[in-house]
């Protein structure tokens, strides 16, 4: 083999490398944009609660961080205020522990729903539950997204 | 804000949605097809002594492949992960390369008048790899007909799988090929998929009770309660129980290592990773005492050069093939000295791919495939964690990880790390089955990863999992 044709070889030999590399520098730099942007986004939070219909206040679509004591009702000093002819003052209370979260229905006059169903006791929650309050929709989601 | 409630309503094709441009997309694959051409140059420079890429129109047709699959998930208009496609387009360039490169009639196929050999197999299953993928990727809009038949797909599964002991046709030992009419496949890589479908449906649904509703084994030692690990239990107790009656290790691995991350991810218990760790020690004993050939890939793995015609054979070669390799190995098609027109690995194209790497592009090669692979899992991960309910989440880490397990059984037991197990590595070696499955991953993760899509409706059923917490339960 001459030398010319073997230098050629050693060039695109060292090409190919070099740009599959940097192929993954380009890669690896997308991921470091999005972990900074990840990072300049509100802090995660131990849930949130979407609005998904409602007849009033809250308006559909608004979005509650969750505390890990979060009550709901339509008086003015719970963590959720719900506008509702249907809701109890002190209708209910979500409460995050350790690893999931809970509701418990506090007496409330028309009852909360999960999924449909009516809550008795202390009940488990997961993430994308929806719960019935009067006739507004809530639904748990995850704390980031 | 009222959309919210409208989209979920609306109907699944909503006339044309607006394209959104996938800029950081386009110059990755620009920027990996250009690796491709140069790496392609170089094999052709060797092979011809002139300077013109080995096959031209493959590679060409590859990269068409990815232009057009680029082009419909911008005209798709969706708010899709731009990483994940040329990150799998990178392991499946160079796994089209290493194809091309080696023997082209390791495979050959005759398909109506025309005989395809390795190389052009490779990029026929590539392009249909690249159809399914963005299929998925536009087309998964509800996550419902996964989450809600989650038994019968695990049914169909292992039916498959049932199948193929059954009538399967044997290879290397190993049972694990089905063939109706000119089609085979291998059954176990689309059950993996479907596994972790299974695993996460159950998982997302039972969270709250395996997590948090727990029984005490041994002092701080805790575990889920029995009846709701059950089903699960049962589930992968099949699948371990047919794939290792059919010899296939590595998938075996692959399951076991995919429920029990899932299931620590679920709980976030350290006791499950424990126990789970624990019994598969106690499983490995006993296949190792029931089974022979779970010995002799034990002795093999510790000392090859026991047997180093027969058992070790193939690791001894792939050893010498990465020792020959070095830092940046001997250049694509300058390697692998062939033994009568062989390659010494006789499953090269299938289980050992790394080592061809290994041999040709060295160390950097091989760190770059790797890094490819975490490139992956960390997209998929990242999906997961900004998913908003649980199945979703679980869905998206279970498969990255699937891929990433997948890889990291293959290499180690390439290297020598690990027993070697028979498994493909995903995205680079040869094989329809292989491809169509991590396919399927791709465009899966892809779907999930839309920033704009509706929320998922809530779980149909009103069943609901009722508890109190009583003094006497550990938490």
């Amino acid at each position: 083999m001459d030398a010319g044709l073997n230098a050629a070889l050693w060039v695109l030999r060292f090409a190919f490398l070099a740009l599959l590399w940097l192929a993954l520098a380009l890669m690896a730099r997308a991921l470091i944009r999005d972990v900074r942007a990840a990072s300049r986004a509100p802090a995660a939070t131990l849930g949130r609660l979407v609005v998904m219909t409602s007849s009033g206040q809250p308006p559909p679509g608004a979005v509650f961080a969750l505390d890990a004591v979060t009550t709901v009702g339509r008086d003015l000093g719970s963590s959720v205020v719900v506008d509702d002819p249907y809701a109890s003052a002190q209708h209910a209370v979500l409460t995050f522990r350790g690893r999931a979260w809970y509701v418990e229905d506090l007496r409330s006059t028309n009852g909360t729903h999960v999924n449909g169903a009516p809550v008795a006791g202390v009940t488990a929650l997961a993430y994308g539950d929806e719960i019935r309050i009067g006739d507004v929709r809530l639904r748990l989601e995850r704390g980031r997204g | 804000m009222t959309g919210l409630v409208a989209d979920a309503a609306a109907p699944a094709l909503p006339g044309f949605p607006r394209p959104r441009a996938r800029p950081r997309e386009l110059g990755l694959l620009i920027a990996i097809v250009a690796a491709l051409s140069v790496g392609s140059l170089s094999l052709g420079l060797l092979r011809t002594g002139r300077l013109e890429p080995a096959d031209g129109p493959g590679l060409l047709l590859y990269a068409v492949g990815l232009l057009v699959a680029h082009v419909v998930l911008v005209v798709a208009g969706r708010r899709l992960d731009e990483v994940l496609l040329p990150a799998a387009a990178f392991l499946g360039g160079i796994g089209l390369l290493v194809m091309e490169r080696l023997p082209q009639d390791l495979v050959v196929q005759e398909i109506g008048p025309w005989t395809l050999g390795l190389g052009e197999l490779q990029l026929l299953w590539l392009g249909m790899a690249l159809v399914v993928a963005t299929t998925i990727a536009v087309g998964f809009r509800s996550d419902r007909w996964l989450r809600l038949y989650k038994y019968t797909w695990a049914a169909a599964g292992l039916f498959l799988l049932a199948l193929t002991f059954v009538f399967g046709t044997d290879a290397n030992g190993s049972r694990l090929t089905l063939q109706v009419g000119p089609f085979g496949g291998q059954p176990s890589e689309l059950l993996k998929v479907i596994l972790v479908v299974f695993f996460a449906a159950y998982l997302a649904e039972n969270r709250v009770l395996l997590a948090d509703a727990r029984v005490r084994v041994v002092g701080p030692v805790t575990m889920p309660p029995l009846p709701y690990l059950a089903p699960i239990g049962a589930m992968l107790a099949l699948a371990l129980g047919i794939v290792v009656i059919q010899r296939d290790l590595g998938a075996a691995l692959l399951f076991y290592a995919v429920f029990l991350a899932l299931l620590f991810l679920a709980t976030g218990r350290l006791s499950d990773a424990v126990i789970g760790l624990l019994l598969f020690a106690v499983g490995f004993l006993a296949l190792a005492a029931l089974f022979p050939h779970v010995q002799q890939r034990v002795a093999t793995w510790l000392d090859p050069w026991a047997d180093p015609l027969g058992g070790g054979f193939q690791l001894i070669q792939a050893l010498h093939a990465f020792a020959r390799g070095g830092l940046v190995g001997t250049g694509l098609g300058a390697g692998l000295p062939e033994i009568a027109g062989r390659p010494p690995i006789p499953a090269i194209h299938t289980d050992f791919p790394l080592a061809a790497i290994g041999e040709e592009l060295g160390m950097t090669g091989v760190v770059a495939v790797l890094a490819a692979y975490l490139v992956l899992v960390e997209r998929g991960l990242r999906i997961a964690a900004s998913s908003r309910d649980d199945f979703r989440a679980l869905l998206a880490a279970g498969l990255s990880l699937v891929v990433g397990v997948q890889a990291a059984i293959i290499v180690g037991g390439n290297l020598k790390l690990i027993p070697l197990t028979g498994i493909t590595l995903p995205l680079v070696s040869y094989g329809g089955s292989s491809l169509l499955a991590n396919a399927i991953v791709i465009g899966l993760l892809l779907a999930l990863s839309d920033r704009g899509a509706p929320p998922p409706e809530p779980p149909r059923r009103g069943r609901l999992v009722r508890f109190r917490r009583r003094p006497g339960v550990a938490s």
